[in-house]
């Protein structure tokens, strides 16, 4: 048997001294290409050391020349020789392998930060932005969303309005007219009419839309802009439930925190009429922000918004509704002013310039 | 309007500091905007609405105060004067000096002579005091009336006598032709809507607007007529508009003085004339020829109405006192025996008082809107959105994922656009002579057009983002235009539309290298996408000419079988006067029929179980050939098994003539019952590729 054990060890020291180059290797700083054309020799050693005709393989075929009562140990001899060579092939494989993959991903590392494949976005108007807003807050507290003409008759801009004939709000300076004579409307007070011989009485409206004032386009002034207008008509209305009203829909768009203050004002389609504030969103009413005079309330830490009252007996006996009967409340802002506070905005005119670099500003 | 603390103090006495006062101001709606101090004064700056003309002095805030502080306000004269000689105070009526001629304008006048002033400048109270209030001071006399008009509300005027000819004054509308040079040194023509002062030849005033600078108090006057008079409320403020002149007297007037004041505004002046600039006043000449009629408001209950309209508990006592100390007077009568019951007499000088609603509001300013409650009103019924804002918001929401920003534009163009687009159709009745509604005039340059397309803003939008390097555009914009009409009421037509304008590029979100450039069929993919959102999913397009749109890439839009719209690109001769030099596509639509049309509902179709094949072919056609063509010769077949008809590419240039191109489409054929066998597939698909190159005489490609 000794002398087939020795060829066996022969075996072996002949694969020891071809492998030794890879037994020796120290693959931590080997590059790709070297770590592949290693593993391709790797390769064409296993085939000649353990492929078929390999002289281990052919080794098994000594066992016949071995007594048959030490064929046993022989064969485990052979065994583990043939396993000791292949774990070292596997083993320096598994190595090459691990360093080709580990690089092969590093080639593949993606630069995360460069942009996604997003196509660009456009952007609601800031205005319906808003409007949507307050829409839906209005619809939540039962109100319906009405709008009408732009185009009106006198009628229906002012006597209906209890704005009559040779008061200042009927002078051609603050309204446009058609050359047929009708009037832009120049608010939209004029739905709450149209609304209320459509609906009659009790009613809850919210009513927006474009309106037109022949003002000179200046940084505060547009001579189109966008009236919000609400109306609640019933049995039992009071100013309490305007206050109540006006209150709640400003806290739910700014806040909680958001108080109200009404103050005796004038308007021909109201009595009583007030005005309304909001304490300011920005500085919470303190009247500053970061230590400075805070900007959208100029310090006074009040928003002035838009004016209210009472609707006027004259607007409801318009409609046939009885103001014995009937009491009710309206109110009424503008939207592009409101945008122009939220937003700090300086020049109210960029509403309607379509200037793309403004219009993306806002979602 | 400015109003000094000291000043108010002469007049009532004020138990309240400066600021504390401003906030009582403000809450009971004399809006003060800022408090600031002038030497030892202060002056609050009040910014009052235009019903309470009766609140633009002095006395008139005293009298607020009086309501504040449960005060009666003193009269002026108690203060100063004691040294002054005050004139009498009978009251003559002389035509001889003073004549009405437009009574219809004038409702009173007074004059009154003082002889033998000497005109020099105001002693320094005087002159502080109209300092502190933002007046200048000119010389006494002018001073004066400046100062009585700030005290108690009444404007007036002062003639140099000796300059009148005749010496007397006729109140009468202008003659056209007439002119007068104002105090301001600008020559006014004047015509017969102007109520003019004159003597007896020619205008001296523009009356209740400003004096002529020939009869004005010069250093050398010596006889002074005095003019405190009412006018017309409407007269002044027209004549004020058409000369383009507001004065602090044409304000007054035109909001409304009180007319009862006139005598008391007189002897204030004429007193204080005698004592600082010498002089003896004559008697009083007082024109007045209807006399003033106090408006009466009946209430029944003025504690109630309060409640009623505010919520506000004020006992009757409460509001009797507020409407008393505001001048209101209760009529006695014999009849009524409950005291809630009353007939209230409105002051001279309230003329915003009329309804019992407006005793409510004085009533419940006083009592102060902070104290009424805040309450939402009981529960109603369900709210509701516009009917057709779930559809708009579902395009609008639809557009903006595609890259499309919402413009805004003016609803009034230049005229200049005039014929130049198609509009939407429904829009324009061909029976009305005019098609377009025009506005007498405009703020902004030549836009006096009511826009019959919102395509003309949305160039302008192209044209300035053009300006600021942004070349890739695309904005839509929902709103109304706008056209004549020859109904009955003839209203104008009012259609909402939808438009949109698609230029340049499709841009992916901060890299700078643009995807795709935009063309056609980027605007028709918006236009069926926005439909399709909108509930309209049977749009058709057809190819036709558009006069704003070039020929060959424009097509009509037709949805539920209606004409609807119109596609395409920009006409070169239009682009051009933009100096476009990049494709523009534009859209039009009239939104209002999609919106009235039904919304397209959606249906359940069991799932495919088995596979399908497709098969694609290209055709070789001429380019009159369209795919519509195509695919409606095989759709209109209704072949059981060939499920789907789609469109792969075109194909022109090499190979192929000019007249040809190559179009390729995608058949899928399935069945709802066995997977099909490719024998049967090749059968049925060569059987409707011979149908189409027979029934189109096209041919196939491979």
């Amino acid at each position: 048997m000794t002398e087939e054990l020795e060829q066996v060890r022969n075996i072996q020291k002949a694969f020891e001294q071809e492998f030794g180059r890879f037994a020796d290797l120290s693959v931590d700083r080997i590059a790709v290409d070297d770590a592949e054309d290693l593993l391709r020799e790797v390769g064409e050693l296993k085939i000649r050391r353990m492929g078929k005709k390999s002289a281990i393989a052919g080794a098994m075929k000594l066992i016949g020349n071995v007594a048959p009562e030490e064929r046993g140990n022989f064969g485990q001899f052979v065994q583990s020789v043939e396993k000791e060579i292949a774990a070292k092939i596997e083993q320096i494989e598994a190595s090459l392998n691990e360093v080709i993959s580990k690089a092969k991903i590093e080639r593949e590392r993606l630069d995360v930060t460069i942009p996604g494949w997003r196509p660009r976005t456009g952007h609601l108007h800031l205005i319906t932005i808003l409007r949507q807003k307050i829409e839906d807050i209005f619809v939540s507290m039962g109100y319906a969303i009405e709008d009408d003409r732009e185009i009106e008759t006198d009628y229906y801009n002012f006597d209906a309005l209890n704005i009559p004939e040779g008061h200042p709000a009927r002078e051609s300076q603050d309204t446009f007219y058609t050359t047929d004579g009708f009037a832009l409307r120049s608010q939209t007070s004029t739905v709450q009419i149209r609304a209320m011989e459509r609906r009659g009485v009790p009613i809850r409206i919210l009513a927006p839309g474009r309106v037109y004032r022949r003002d000179t386009p200046d940084m505060t002034h547009t001579p189109m802009f966008h009236q919000l207008e609400g109306l609640c008509v019933d049995k039992g209305i009071t100013m309490a439930h305007l206050k109540g009203t006006v209150t709640e829909w400003l806290k739910r768009l700014f806040g909680e925190d958001t108080v109200t203050r009404f103050r005796p004002s004038y308007f021909p389609f109201t009595e009583p009429s007030a005005e309304f504030d909001f304490s300011c969103f920005k500085c919470h009413g303190s009247g500053k922000f970061e230590g400075e005079r805070c900007r959208p309330c100029k310090g006074s830490g009040w928003i002035e918004l838009g004016g209210s009252g009472m609707v006027h007996p004259n607007v409801l006996k318009a409609v046939g509704v009885d103001p014995v009967v009937y009491s009710g409340f309206a109110f009424g802002f503008g939207l592009e002013r409101m945008c122009a506070l939220m937003y700090s905005l300086d020049d109210i005119r960029l509403m309607f310039d379509n200037d793309v670099r403004f219009l993306e500003q806002f979602r | 309007m400015n109003i000094s603390y000291n000043w108010l103090n002469d007049l009532i006495d004020i138990d309240l500091a400066p600021n504390e006062l401003g906030e009582k101001l403000t809450n009971i709606g004399l809006a003060v905007e800022g408090i600031h101090a002038h030497g030892d004064d202060f002056v609050f700056d009040i910014d009052l609405t235009s019903n309470r003309p009766d609140c633009l002095s002095h006395l008139g805030v005293a009298r607020e105060i009086g309501v504040i502080s449960n005060k009666a306000s003193a009269a002026e004269t108690q203060r100063r004067g004691e040294n002054g000689t005050v004139a009498p105070n009978s009251v003559v009526l002389t035509a001889d000096i003073v004549k009405i001629e437009a009574a219809d304008l004038c409702a009173r006048f007074t004059a009154r002579i003082i002889k033998n002033v000497k005109i020099a400048t105001s002693p320094q109270w005087l002159a502080r005091r109209l300092e502190a209030i933002g007046e200048r001071s000119i010389n006494n006399v002018a001073d004066i009336t400046n100062y009585v008009m700030h005290e108690l509300g009444q404007p007036m005027h002062a003639f140099d006598l000796d300059k009148l000819n005749g010496k007397r004054i006729v109140v009468r509308r202008a003659n056209a032709g007439e002119t007068i040079t104002t105090l301001d040194e600008i020559e006014r023509n004047l015509d017969s809507s102007t109520l003019a002062i004159c003597d007896t030849e020619k205008p001296i005033a523009v009356a209740g607007v400003m004096g002529g600078l020939d009869s004005s108090i010069t250093d050398d006057t010596s006889n002074v007529l005095l003019e405190v008079a009412f006018f017309k409320r409407e007269n002044i403020r027209a004549t004020s508009r058409k000369l383009n002149l507001s004065t602090e007297a044409s304000y007054r007037f035109e909001r409304g003085v009180d007319v009862e004041n006139l005598v008391r505004a007189s002897n204030r002046a004429t007193e204080l004339i005698c004592e600082l600039a010498g002089g003896t006043a004559d008697e009083l000449i007082d024109v007045y020829p209807t006399n003033f009629k106090a408006n009466n408001i009946r209430s029944n209950d003025i504690s109630a109405a309060v409640k009623r309209l505010t919520g506000l508990d004020v006992s009757t006592a409460e509001s009797i006192r507020v409407l008393t100390a505001l001048g209101l007077t209760m009529k006695a009568e014999s009849e009524i025996s409950d005291i809630r019951s009353q007939i209230y007499v409105v002051p001279s000088w309230r003329h915003d008082l009329a309804i019992e609603e407006d005793l409510v509001e004085e009533v419940a300013r006083h009592a102060g809107y902070e104290n009424i409650a805040s309450e939402l009103p009981p529960a109603f019924g369900a709210g509701e959105y516009q009917a057709t804002e779930i559809r708009e918001k579902l395009l609008r929401q639809t557009l903006v994922v595609m890259g499309f920003d919402e413009a805004l534009s003016f609803s009034f163009i230049d005229k200049k656009f005039d014929g130049l687009f198609e509009t939407a159709p429904g829009l324009i009745d061909e029976n009305t002579a005019d098609k377009y509604v025009t506005l007498q005039d405009s703020v902004v340059e030549g836009a006096v057009r009511m826009r019959p397309s919102l395509l003309p803003g949305l160039l302008d939008a192209v044209r300035l983002n053009f300006n600021h390097q942004r070349r890739d555009l695309r904005l839509f914009e929902l709103g109304k235009v706008f056209a004549a009409k020859s109904s009955e009421d003839n209203l104008p037509n009012e259609q909402e539309s939808f438009g949109m304008v698609i230029t340049g590029s499709e841009i992916q979100e901060n890299r700078a290298m643009p995807a795709r450039q935009f063309d056609f069929y980027d605007a028709k993919g918006a236009v069926e996408a926005a439909l399709d959102a909108a509930g309209a999913t049977d749009a058709e397009f057809t190819a036709t000419n558009v006069k704003h749109l070039r020929i060959g890439q424009s097509a009509a839009i037709t949805v539920g079988g209606k004409a609807a719209g119109y596609v395409g690109r920009l006409s070169d001769e239009i682009a051009a006067t933009y100096k476009f030099k990049q494709p523009v596509y534009l859209a039009e639509i009239n939104l209002q029929l999609v919106l009235d049309g039904p919304v397209a509902s959606s249906a359940y179709r069991p799932l495919a179980k088995y596979p399908s094949v497709v098969r694609d072919v290209s055709f070789i056609a001429h380019r009159k050939t369209a795919y519509a063509d195509i695919s409606g010769a095989i759709l209109e077949q209704n072949y059981e098994l060939c499920t789907n008809v789609m469109f792969v590419d075109i194909y022109e240039g090499k190979g192929l003539t000019g007249d040809e191109r190559s179009i390729t489409i995608r058949l899928e054929y399935r069945s709802d019952e066995r997977t099909l066998v490719e024998d049967e597939v090749e059968s049925l698909h060569r059987q409707i590729v011979e149908q189409i190159e027979n029934k189109l005489d096209i041919k196939v490609r491979f």
